[in-house]
């Protein structure tokens, strides 16, 4: 489809009235009380005065499509997704333990079809011409759009000798090797090693890898009494929430987990299933592997991947419009910020950013102040759960989105209520990400 | 003039590259004063406040809601989570997310 027949599809959708409508945010609905006719939000505009594509629909690629089009002006927006279902990564953990399925870790797209207006585009981008603001499908088509929002995610670096991935699954993209190593764990002797390994930050969701060698300690004392987790950390240190981590692994599960940190993997035996380690070679009946990331080739084929030695996307925190390109805004873990790589964050990311293009696309400007926040609940066991939190507020002088001190901290250990509230908190920010 | 309007009309300053159209366009559009900073509530509150998930935020008056926030700000509710999260904010932010929350029915 080139840009005249892709414009043509957008006036090719029906004109609806507004009797009351069902989601428009409030402000949408008085300002047009006594219009009779009015764009509703279930179907894409009649009349776009602009339009955005967005590539990826995960936390942040679903929250930016659904608000420019809560709070956009007539924003035709196309969401072009590999997949036609997202899999959590946040909970995907609880996968391995066997206290979730990835099934119930399924997002579909239905609701912002159906009830938002988004166009769904299952397919892969291959080009993105960051001049012209248009891409190239994986098909050939290419789509035009006034801004390009890139929310495509992490990839991970290759790690020499690692041929057979699936023997030495990451499971840090819900999916096929959540299962695999979920199968693998099941599979170990009682008394076997497991070997989970943390990358050197950044690296999407930064308390994730000790959350999980929590819960796989826990597990593995109900399950295979006398087996052994070896945490390789490439950081000198826990990455976050120190206290609640470092009580957990050298006291709760002491007997379990043995943490070795400063550790550089050099290579890997897949059929041996052998880590060498500038610390030596650390052989295991599961491993874990977690590698070094950044964002997907996609990003740095564009030319935006020039920060944190040319991993990630460095942007504007205002808008998120990458410094490189202003016409293409990347959100969500591709983005080189101040703030922590994970879901609940990028969705406040892409609400800034529809912000953003909301007024920018009207012939505004981005609010100069604004305000993110990140949370989330780790497991330190299979009940129990810690929190963490922190507010980034807009710091003018840096250009960069500055932790609260007051507002950044964890919670003084962990129980069950937090267990609890962790279930709510997924629920709530999966709706208002993808509901 | 409303303060929405003098704000389109200062952004108009700014903007001498628009045309008439344009300034109608962001005049209409400019977003009211705190829905961006509302929607930090969004994640665990639902969209506009309006749930699923912790207590419901529509409905509240904006006194009700700044007087609450107030309230875990300075650690009256406790050592919660929610408390840390309302320290991020200061009293003019505060002031304009629950004013624009008191607005969601």
């Amino acid at each position: 489809m080139d840009r005249r027949s892709f414009l043509m599809s957008s006036a090719a959708a029906g004109l609806v009235t507004l009797p009351g409508a069902v989601l428009a945010d409030g402000r949408r609905q008085r300002s047009l009380a006594g219009s009779t006719t009015a764009p509703l939000l279930v179907s894409p505009p009649t009349n776009p005065k602009s339009r955005v594509i967005v590539i990826g629909g995960g936390m942040a690629g679903a929250t930016v499509a659904k608000y420019l089009r809560v709070w956009g002006d007539q924003v035709d927006v196309t969401l072009i997704e590999r997949n036609p279902k997202y899999l959590s990564n946040i909970m995907s953990s609880l996968v391995l333990t066997g206290q979730r399925t990835l099934s119930g870790l399924s997002y579909g797209y239905d609701a912002l079809q159906t009830r938002y207006g988004v166009r769904l585009v299952v397919g892969d981008v291959v080009e993105v011409d960051p001049v012209a603001a248009r891409v190239r499908l994986a098909s050939g088509t290419w789509l035009a759009a006034d801004r390009i929002v890139m929310a495509p995610g992490i990839a991970f670096d290759a790690v020499p000798g690692l041929d057979d991935p699936m023997r030495m699954p990451h499971a840090w993209q819900a999916g096929a090797q959540t299962t695999a190593l979920a199968q693998q764990l099941a599979a170990m002797p009682s008394n076997g090693v497991a070997v989970l390994t943390i990358p050197k930050a950044p690296y999407r969701c930064p308390p994730g890898p000790y959350e999980r060698a929590c819960l796989i300690a826990d597990w593995m004392k109900a399950y295979k009494p006398r087996a052994k987790l070896i945490v390789l950390d490439g950081n000198l240190d826990f990455v976050t929430e120190r206290d609640n981590f470092s009580q957990a692994f050298y006291g709760l599960h002491a007997n379990v987990i043995e943490y070795r940190t400063g550790v550089e993997i050099s290579s890997v035996d897949t059929n041996q299933r052998v880590v060498y380690t500038n610390g030596g070679a650390v052989k295991a009946d599961v491993v874990n592997l977690i590698p070094t990331q950044r964002a997907p080739a996609l990003v740095a084929a564009t030319g935006l991947a020039t920060a944190t030695g040319g991993r990630f996307a460095p942007v504007n925190v205002l808008s998120y419009a990458s410094t490189v390109a202003p016409a293409v805004h990347v959100i969500g873990d591709s983005s080189a910020t101040t703030q922590p790589k994970a879901g609940h964050i990028a969705n406040q990311e892409a609400k800034v950013c529809a912000d953003a293009l909301a007024r920018i696309l009207a012939g505004g400007q981005p609010d100069p102040a604004p305000v993110t926040n990140s949370a989330c609940y780790s497991t330190i066991t299979r009940s129990q759960a810690s929190w963490l939190t922190a507010v980034f507020q807009y710091d003018p002088v840096s250009g960069t989105m500055k932790p609260v001190v007051a507002s950044s901290a964890a919670s003084v250990g962990w129980n069950g209520d937090h267990f609890s509230q962790m279930t709510q908190w997924f629920g709530a920010l999966m709706a208002d990400s993808f509901a | 003039m409303s303060p929405i309007l003098r704000r389109a009309a200062l952004l108009a300053v700014w903007l001498p590259a628009l045309g008439a159209a344009g300034l109608a366009q962001a005049q209409t559009t400019l977003p009211p004063a705190g829905r961006l900073l509302a929607s930090n509530c969004f994640q665990c509150h639902g969209t506009n406040g309006k749930g699923p998930g912790f207590d419901i935020l529509a409905g509240k008056s904006a006194s009700e809601l700044y007087s609450e926030l107030k309230e875990f700000q300075a650690g009256k509710e406790g050592d919660g989570i929610m408390a840390r999260h309302a320290m991020g904010y200061t009293d003019a932010q505060l002031r304009a997310l629950a004013q624009w929350l008191s607005t969601q029915r």
